[in-house]
């Protein structure tokens, strides 16, 4: 099977002989389409660097990163990152809408559709009314929709979020989580989630890939057997839910422990 | 509260009262010699005579335009090599160095050369002003762009910015706000500079015609004229403000709403 995103024996590393310093080594992955998958791993374990490596705003040292069959050599259309810092990604002296349709900038579309689309997906993130607001005029939860809405907007089919919601206060993370869902659902969205949290990488997921620590890989899959649409309150206290989170936690921990005896 | 609220108001004439009764009052206690010192209503005696016999309008315009035109040259010029310097770290040295070895040369050294080399036409002016003036958004210019984040330049990439596109599409406008603060610095020398070249190349404008009244110790229109210059500055910096809040509203605002 081959999936929508596929990197094979990707290695990164920066630097030459005894300053040489790996990131990645041999990592192998594959989406599928439609799936949502999370990546987490223990901290300073390389993932922004991973995830900029699939996205093509890095290039790989060695391997290869395919989008859709094609090599990714830089960021391809209906590929977008949603990077955690919101208020550094959207551009201050655009209006909402406009930074959504700064993320349509390379499709050929009329202006007039482009508009409409981009409202459409501005009103699915619950943000209609603010179309005409700056970025920095909105809060934090809300800046980060309007992000949302624009890797959404540049037709895209596959989202890399890099810790979309690590800057968002607890209870907008939950409404976001579900948010992300429904938008994923909605828009056909196949997504890529790196976090910290593994409990929301367990609940947000169909799948969750452990990576090992720097230089890192894919150590472990975990399949997360949980019906959807996921629930707050029951998904978090179902046993497959408590069982993946056990053994994300475990392996981190184990990780982490070798980490620091050596 | 309400006495705050009134002088919050007027504070502008509140200032301009204090500042001639000051005057009035050194003046009235004889703290300079007469001469040298005249009253505001000898002063605004002396101004509207020279505004009515013409001379000073045309002046006034004269030195006015010199100095919009090179803060206007400069400006741009600022911005180019500030861009240059982005693109091109050789580059970059090299005008620092040359900025280096020039900034500290005052506008009045650059004259006497200018004279012989460019005569005294508008050639020695717009060569004098935007050789002094440059400066202040050349060196904003670079740190403006090159202050601009790593998020917001993949965020150009991602959506398919070349080099090129990300300079002008996010790059330049992230930086404007800087620019700006370094353009209102110019717009000061730039009048600095116009002054004393008038004075040194002798031929025309205010600076020619403080220097002219001052050797005739025409002390009452020599002030008069400086205030004109004053006034100058506060109509350049009005005109830069207004380009500014064209160019940069969304960051006044944003400082504002963050303060």
């Amino acid at each position: 099977m081959t999936g929508i995103l596929t990197a094979s024996s990707v290695g990164k590393s920066y630097g030459t002989g005894t300053a040489r310093m790996a990131i990645i080594d041999g990592l192998e992955l594959s989406i599928a389409k439609g799936e949502f998958v999370s990546l987490v791993g223990p901290s300073g374990c390389g993932k922004t660097t991973l995830l900029m490596c699939l996205s093509g705003l890095l290039t790989p040292s060695v391997g290869e990163v395919r989008f859709k069959g094609q090599t990714v050599s830089a960021p391809p259309i209906g590929l977008s990152v949603v990077f955690q810092d919101y208020s550094r990604s959207l551009l201050p002296w655009k209006t909402n809408l406009d930074n959504v349709l700064f993320g349509m900038r390379r499709l050929s579309m009329a202006a007039a559709d482009k508009k409409a689309r981009a409202a459409e997906i501005i009103a699915a993130v619950g943000l209609s009314g603010f179309e005409n607001h700056h970025p920095w005029q909105v809060s934090g939860g809300m800046q980060q929709r309007v992000a949302i809405a624009r890797g959404i907007a540049s037709q895209s089919e596959l989202l890399l979020l890099d810790e979309p919601l690590a800057a968002v206060d607890a209870q907008t993370r939950a409404d976001m989580q579900d948010l992300l869902l429904d938008l994923a659902k909605r828009f056909n969205q196949t997504c890529v989630l790196v976090t910290h949290d593994v409990e929301e990488a367990v609940y947000m997921a169909d799948r969750v890939l452990v990576l090992g620590p720097r230089p890192t890989r894919v150590v472990r899959e975990i399949v997360v057997d949980l019906p959807k649409p996921r629930d707050q309150i029951a998904t978090r206290e179902a046993p497959a839910f408590l069982h993946a989170r056990h053994e994300v936690m475990a392996l981190i921990r184990g990780m982490r422990a070798g980490q620091n005896l050596s | 509260m309400t006495i705050a609220r009134y002088a919050e108001k007027l504070r502008v004439p509140i200032c301009i009262v204090l500042v001639m009764g000051s005057w009035q009052l050194i003046y009235v206690l004889g703290m300079v010699p007469a001469k040298y010192f005249p009253s505001i209503f000898a002063i605004a005696v002396a101004f509207w005579q020279m505004l009515t016999d013409g001379a000073v309008i045309s002046a006034w315009a004269t030195t006015f335009l010199r100095a919009l035109i090179g803060l206007v040259g400069a400006a741009l010029l600022g911005i180019a090599l500030a861009i240059i310097s982005d693109l091109s770290p050789v580059m970059a040295r090299g005008i620092r160095y040359v900025s280096d070895v020039l900034q500290p040369i005052p506008p009045a050294a650059f004259v006497p050369m200018a004279v012989f080399m460019l005569g005294l036409g508008p050639k020695l002016y717009a060569f004098v002003i935007i050789l002094v003036t440059v400066w202040p958004p050349y060196l904003n210019g670079v740190s403006g762009l090159a202050s601009v984040g790593a998020v917001q330049l993949n965020t150009g990439r991602m959506f398919g910015l070349t080099n090129w596109g990300l300079l002008w599409r996010v790059k330049l406008p992230a930086a404007m706000p800087e620019v700006f603060a370094g353009i209102r610095y110019a717009a000061t020398i730039s009048l600095i500079a116009v002054i004393v070249s008038e004075m040194l190349a002798g031929r025309d404008g205010i600076g020619f015609m403080i220097f002219k009244k001052a050797f005739a110790l025409r002390t009452a229109e020599v002030f008069g004229l400086m205030f004109l210059v004053g006034f100058n500055g506060v109509l350049l910096n009005g005109l830069v403000n207004l380009l500014r809040r064209g160019v940069t509203g969304w960051h006044i605002r944003m400082m504002e709403r963050h303060e």
